[in-house]
């Protein structure tokens, strides 16, 4: 029998499905033909149960960018706040447009309007990644750092851009890989000047800190840009360390100290890169290279690795 | 000027910050404070000849500190240990009966030594009635005046070498002093100027809003270190700006600490701040002394 009733009278009794033969058995549900197995004896107990599977088969060949079985948005509801809103979408018949051409249902506007700027915020903040191909992880990291700041409404009087830059820079900062200033206002509309203030506004906010940046930072970046070969880049990244720490440099931004030390090190290379190029990858004015360079030059013979090749000797690298 | 509550360090204890009780001012500086706020050097202060100095001090200054003093004064030839310069006169304290336990006496920390410099004071003073601005523009001299860009009348004077903003409600700053009292006899001449010009000028609520102070420790700094170990007070961001900034909590103010050595010191409205400021942090910048 498949469904018994009880035949005491008891009125909540609901319809207990179990095998005849085995009575304590748990039956397992094959969802797929629609049936409920006994695991003892294989006896088919119930049949007809609802399928909650999907309707329509899914093939894993078919392009991935339909997805029949999803049947809404692949939101973020953690950073969006749980949006379960259903919005009415424009017609597609003749007979949702009225008779000037406009469409009958008009109200698509307001879907969530207190976060409205969150989500827009968003979308800048993915638009200023893409332009840097910073990953994914950052990001997420950022739209959080956002979303944290934006639900504690101190910072509430700033432009959400600027406050989207910031968390940005704090991000890549707290990722290990950081991005100078000059590089995020590159990617930005807002102006240095008040990005680092949002910066400092955040940081005290949300209550965290950054570890300060360092020379090695940059190197794979800025040589990489520059085209220079790892042998450089490495030579590069060991002048920088060294100046600092022989404290060849004192008060000099470690960008300067990485520029001038790329600069040493291509120059003494086969690779020579001028001061301006140098100076335009990595944000530096070439003044300013040229005054850091001046301060690492003495120096210059300890501060190349022991097993670096000379193009150029040291005693023949430019005294700029 | 702040009231400094001091507990004996090794008994932990936060010291009451808002107790009116006054005490001895000598244990301000150099004690470390168990709230966690100032910050913490590792010194401990000689309390008992700080008591003697304590009392002569009082016997020694009778005017209320920062009377357009000379920071000689406030040196004290004769101390050894710490003592606060400037402070002691405002503390009516009774002296020899200390409200709080005092310290064993380990050996004494002397105090830097170093005596920062006032540059400027800001402050604010109200005339009393409605100026005409154009009018003051033309007729008094070493004045500009652009309402476009600003509303209000710059005039300087050169004698304590002073500038002032002279707005049309009747009030009006004065910046560029290097003493509070400098800064008052300067805001009398801009007001006497005012007067002179036939307005019914008077020289109500004069304020000190802002002293600015700057020193050199005469050694190099690693400023690294210190944002490392006090990172709760410090923001050191080269990319923006090459000092670390340093707000300190508990006189109320933020020092500019460079690697060269020199702090500047802002944000004070009495001298004293800026001065128990720097004793704070003369002893953690000795800590993070460059060696090279």
């Amino acid at each position: 029998k498949d469904i018994t009733s009880r035949a005491d009278g008891d009125v909540l009794a609901l319809p207990k499905v179990q095998c005849p033969n085995h009575p304590d058995a748990m039956l397992v549900e094959d969802y797929r033909a629609g049936d409920m197995i006994c695991p003892e004896c294989g006896l088919v107990v119930g049949d007809r149960v609802i399928d909650v599977g999907s309707e329509w088969r899914t093939f894993t060949n078919e392009k991935a960018t339909k997805d029949p079985s999803r049947v809404g948005d692949a939101q973020n509801p953690l950073l969006n706040g749980g949006d379960l809103t259903t919005m009415i979408s424009k017609g597609t018949g003749a007979a949702s447009f009225d008779e000037f051409g406009n469409s009958k249902y008009q109200n698509r506007r307001t879907m969530s309007s207190s976060d409205r700027a969150m989500l827009n915020a968003f979308k800048e903040i993915t638009t200023m990644a893409d332009r840097i191909n910073l990953p994914r992880n950052i990001i997420d990291r950022t739209n959080n750092l956002f979303k944290q700041v934006y639900e504690q409404k101190s910072l509430k009087g700033r432009a959400n851009d600027a406050i989207a830059s910031a968390c940005l820079y704090i991000a890549c900062r707290q990722e290990g890989v950081p991005r100078t200033f000059k590089e995020i206002c590159a990617v930005s509309r807002i102006s240095k000047k008040e990005i680092g203030r949002c910066f400092k506004l955040i940081l005290k906010a949300l209550e965290t800190s950054v570890d300060l940046i360092t020379t090695g930072d940059f190197m794979s970046r800025f040589c990489s840009n520059l085209g220079l070969p790892k042998q450089v880049q490495m030579a590069a990244t060991y002048i920088a360390r060294k100046a600092v720490e022989l404290d060849l440099v004192p008060g000099r931004s470690p960008i300067s100290v990485a520029a001038a030390a790329i600069y040493m090190a291509s120059q003494a290379s086969a690779e020579k890169k001028t001061q301006k190029e140098i100076g335009d990858i990595a944000g530096v004015a070439d003044v300013t290279i040229r005054q850091s360079y001046r301060l690492i030059y003495p120096r210059a013979a300890d501060l190349f690795p022991p097993d670096f090749k000379f193009d150029t000797p040291v005693d023949k690298l430019p005294l700029l | 000027m702040e009231q400094n509550n001091s507990l004996p360090p090794f008994q932990g204890l936060a010291s009451p910050q808002g107790a009116l009780t006054p005490v001895m001012p000598m244990f301000s500086p150099m004690m470390p404070y168990g709230s966690g706020l100032t910050p913490q050097p590792v010194t401990n202060t000689n309390s008992l000849s700080l008591l003697e100095e304590q009392q002569r001090q009082q016997q020694q200054h009778g005017m209320p500190g920062g009377s357009g003093q000379t920071p000689q004064l406030y040196h004290s030839q004769t101390v050894t240990t710490t003592t606060l310069p400037g402070n002691t006169p405002l503390y009516n304290t009774t002296p020899l009966t200390p409200m709080t336990p005092i310290t064993p006496a380990t050996p004494a920390s002397e105090s830097s030594g170093i005596v920062p410099q006032l540059q400027n004071i800001v402050s604010t003073v109200n005339l009393g009635c409605k100026l005409d601005l154009k009018t003051i523009a033309l007729r008094a001299r070493n004045a500009e005046y652009n309402p476009k860009r600003f509303a209000a009348v710059i005039m300087r004077i050169r004698e304590p070498r002073t500038t002032a903003l002279i707005f049309s409600s009747g009030k009006m700053v004065c910046t560029g002093a290097k003493s509070e009292e400098q800064s008052r006899l300067a805001a009398r001449k801009y007001a006497r100027v005012v007067q002179k010009l036939g307005f019914p000028a008077k020289f109500l609520d004069f304020k000190i809003q802002n002293m600015v102070g700057s020193c050199d420790v005469k050694f190099p700094i690693r400023l690294e270190g210190l944002v490392l170990t006090h990172q709760q007070f410090s923001s050191y961001e080269p990319e923006l700006f090459p000092g670390l900034i340093y707000r300190m909590i508990k006189p109320r103010i933020v020092l500019l600490i460079f690697v060269s050595g020199k702090v500047v010191l802002t944000g004070a409205k009495v001298r004293g701040e800026i001065y128990e400021a720097f004793e704070n942090i003369y002893p953690i910048l000795k800590g993070f002394r460059k060696t090279t």
